[in-house]
């Protein structure tokens, strides 16, 4: 697409593209991290990650003015309207995944006391991997306008539910198994739906990204994965 | 393009084709527009939206070089056949100009001019009737109503072009076409006569001609973008300014170098 004729104009989209793909690489680290401090237990790792949350949060003010003060200026039109819209609403996902990842970082401070339950952490660990790819996708879609890498991410979404539905079965086993693990896998069980939650919230960002590309929002329904509002037993 | 016929059309153009002289100045052109909307034409100077407007009550007609060619009906009648009047068909068809242009008398005479010479009035008290309708739907009643003796270029910019709505309003017209008729005024006198052509929606069929971007999505419901004589896109405003199919529409409206 051509430039505007006024250069400023396209300055201040690229500064918001920018502040965008940033704050997408913060929560991108936070997600890994996140999952990195439960595995090894380190608490240190957990507190960096419990503080850098501010950084996200302070970026996602930044986007939020700058947005308003094209939208004020320039009364961007078709494509830029979209742009700008796609860009409030991919900053308002980012820093609700970086709240989640805050979440998990607070819980393995509470975890390193308790017994490890066999096998979890490296199952969170998968699965936050697995989300954390599909921002980094989400976000190459986002700065390079591609709606089928968008689609592609949209559609893996589907996978973290499995790795989710796998995971409440498990942790229902080792509860029913020996009570003493209720409280552990309780804080795993969150963790692992913040998770989830948050592989929900890429995928609403890879639908913005096709909105903005092609002006209409994805019609087709997407697999839904989770599962465990029905579980009954195992 | 995509096929935008339409129910009943207030007015239908079919291949119209204008040359000013060797200058191919509209290329082909067809488009439908519908009555009680407001439709808006935009694109850059020289794309031939004002010339195409000024085919819909003959303007050019005054033009020598210019000659005007394809079928553009309005209620289904040729409005270039050879039996139409073309004064009549202006009374019918009304214009408001870029500049206010009142006449250099009183602001009464200024509204009264049309019906007289048409004959719509049958003595005063019907000719000031339609002088106050007039005045009141062009939204200056109020202000001049106690000097409708006084020159009608002694108004504000604003309500000069106020004036000119009254007195295109007049003479009863079915279809209203504006060209550019805020660019020489403030941006409250702008609000008031948008107001006014949003309300003037109710009981015509208005073609407003217009450089301001975000005046064609505020006031109208209809938009055709032209370019270099062509007529690119033509659809709902509201698609037009938030996802247009054309190109060469998404450039212009977004500011770039097309």
């Amino acid at each position: 697409m051509a430039n505007h004729i006024s250069s400023a104009y396209d300055r201040d989209l690229e500064a918001i593209q920018t502040l965008v793909v940033k704050m997408g690489g913060m929560v991108e680290g936070a997600i890994l991290l996140a999952s990195q401090s439960l595995e090894t237990r380190d608490v240190e790792l957990a507190e960096k990650v419990r503080a850098d949350d501010k950084k996200i949060d302070a970026l996602e003010l930044q986007i939020n003015e700058e947005a308003a003060r094209v939208i004020a200026l320039r009364a961007p039109v078709s494509k830029d309207l979209r742009s700008i819209l796609t860009v409030l609403r991919i900053a308002a996902s980012l820093e609700r995944i970086g709240d989640y990842a805050k979440n998990m970082a607070k819980r393995t401070g509470t975890l390193v006391d308790m017994p490890a339950i066999a096998g979890s952490d490296a199952a969170l660990r998968r699965m936050a991997r697995e989300v954390s790819l599909m921002l980094k996708d989400m976000l190459d879609a986002y700065l390079r306008g591609d709606a089928v890498l968008a689609e592609d991410v949209r559609q893996r979404d589907q996978e973290v539910d499995q790795m989710y539905n796998a995971l409440f079965r498990e942790f229902l086993t080792f509860m029913m198994e020996d009570p003493r693990n209720i409280t552990a896998c309780m804080h795993l069980h969150f963790m692992a739906k913040n998770v989830e939650r948050m592989g929900d919230l890429v995928t609403n960002m890879a639908e913005q990204v096709i909105y903005q590309v092609t002006g209409e929002m994805p019609e087709e329904a997407r697999p839904k994965g989770d599962k465990t509002s029905y579980m009954t037993e195992l | 393009m995509k096929d935008t016929n339409m129910q009943n059309p207030k007015i239908s153009a079919k291949n119209v084709q204008v040359y000013y002289g060797d200058n191919h100045a509209i290329k082909d052109v067809n488009v439908e527009i519908a009555d009680k909307t407001v439709t808006a034409f935009i694109g850059p100077s020289g794309c031939g939206k004002s010339t195409f407007l000024r085919c819909l009550n003959r303007m050019n007609d005054t033009i020598d070089i210019c000659r005007v060619t394809g079928e553009i009906k309005i209620d289904n009648e040729d409005i270039y056949d050879a039996k139409v009047d073309p004064v009549q068909l202006r009374a019918k068809v009304g214009m408001v100009f870029q500049k206010p242009n009142p006449f250099p008398k009183s602001i009464y005479d200024n509204v009264a001019y049309g019906p007289k010479i048409h004959g719509l009035a049958r003595n005063k008290a019907e000719l000031d009737e339609i002088v106050e309708k007039a005045l009141r739907k062009a939204a200056l009643w109020n202000e001049a109503k106690d000097r409708l003796n006084s020159p009608g270029t002694g108004l504000s910019g604003g309500q000069q072009q106020r004036l000119c709505i009254a007195r295109a309003i007049a003479t009863a017209p079915e279809v209203l076409l504006m060209d550019e008729p805020c660019s020489a005024l403030d941006p409250i006198a702008t609000a008031q006569v948008e107001e006014l052509i949003d309300e003037l929606r109710q009981s015509y069929s208005v073609v407003i001609v217009t450089h301001s971007m975000q005046q064609a999505a505020r006031v109208s419901q209809k938009t055709a973008f032209f370019h270099l004589g062509n007529l690119v896109e033509y659809d709902d405003t509201t698609k037009i300014f938030t996802n247009p199919d054309d190109p060469r529409t998404e450039s212009y409206i977004s500011g770039r170098i097309g």
